[in-house]
């Protein structure tokens, strides 16, 4: 279960950002915007590999200690930042590979949508839902 | 004759994610084009009616249906063989008039809203389908009935279904097209 969820736009602009309501929100923007560096560190060193399926996913962006960071990018640049808490172990690589999937998944049906301009804020529903699937339940 | 008779009628298929993606792009289009939302409507109104002008010859050949002797039978026809065959859905008619004048189709799925999650806060009037209208209203006039077609419930402004419904018009003169038996 994520603690943060974000997705970046290609100009490194946050398209949507959610996170843990109790928890300081504006400590996990500063992780997402610490961890586009990494991003983009990972990106440069792919340079012109072939970009299929596993190359989307980036891994571990970099653990702090309370924290994991995950990062994903599209074939379009845009990024995806899932922040989990360290504590969760059980949390596998697969089942992070599948989040970012749905992720993906529902953010092509947003692209999808003729009255959503690409760059601009994502404010969908059907997202929102999905994304509150994968956070943790607090109460 | 425009076509080699050798050849059989072939279905050319595309993908259906284009054909949506196509209309969503049309509707945003005219959209930017229009402030009011009416406009909008009739614009797509008119495009559909053109559409159905040249569908209903496309439709005729294609199903080689008989004369429709009552409005319901029209209605019929329309919802299970041409959406059947266009959109490949197949809408529920109801009848909603004592003198059998005015039927209704239900859609439970409409493809073509298949991306369109709601409608923007600023266009919380806009017939978003009213293409169809604007086609199944040209058809039928090409057929000599004139109908009235209208969006009654739209599910994308938050009815349960979206319902389209066809009000028959009184025909002009009844010619009596009988064949010569």
């Amino acid at each position: 279960m994520a603690v943060c969820i974000a997705v970046i736009a290609k100009e490194n602009y946050p398209l949507y950002i959610r996170s843990v309501p109790t928890e300081n929100e504006l400590k996990f923007h500063y992780t997402v915007h610490t961890s586009l560096d990494v991003v983009d560190e990972k990106i440069s060193a792919m340079g012109k590999a072939l970009v299929d399926q596993r190359e989307l996913y980036l891994g571990l962006l970099y653990p702090t200690e309370d924290y994991k960071v995950y990062g994903y990018v599209t074939n379009s640049k845009v990024k995806f930042v899932m922040v989990v808490d360290s504590s969760n172990t059980a949390l596998r690589d697969n089942e992070i590979r599948s989040m970012f999937r749905k992720l993906h998944n529902s953010y092509t049906d947003i692209m999808c949508n003729p009255f959503y301009n690409p760059g601009d804020r994502i404010q969908s529903r059907a997202f929102d839902t999905m994304v509150n699937s994968m956070m943790m339940q607090v109460c | 004759m425009s076509r080699s008779p050798g050849r059989k009628q072939e279905n050319h298929k595309i993908s259906r994610e284009l054909f949506v993606l196509t209309y969503g792009a049309l509707v945003a289009q005219l959209c930017k084009d229009y402030e009011k939302d009416e406009d909008v409507n009739a614009c797509l109104d008119r495009m559909g009616y053109s559409i159905g002008i040249r569908l209903i010859d496309d439709f005729l050949a294609r199903s080689a249906v008989k004369k429709c002797r009552s409005y319901s039978e029209t209605a019929d026809m329309i919802a299970q063989v041409a959406f059947k065959m266009y959109l490949g859905v197949t809408p529920s008619v109801s009848c909603s008039s004592a003198t059998g004048n005015e039927f209704s189709l239900i859609l439970d799925k409409n493809p073509l809203v298949d991306f369109v999650e709601e409608l923007p806060a600023e266009r919380a009037s806009l017939c978003y389908c009213n293409l169809l209208c604007g086609v199944i209203r040209g058809a039928l006039e090409m057929v000599h009935l004139a109908a009235e077609v209208s969006f009654l419930q739209d599910r994308l402004k938050g009815d349960a279904v979206t319902e389209i419904g066809i009000t028959f018009l009184r025909k002009p003169e009844d010619r009596k097209h009988r064949r010569n038996k």
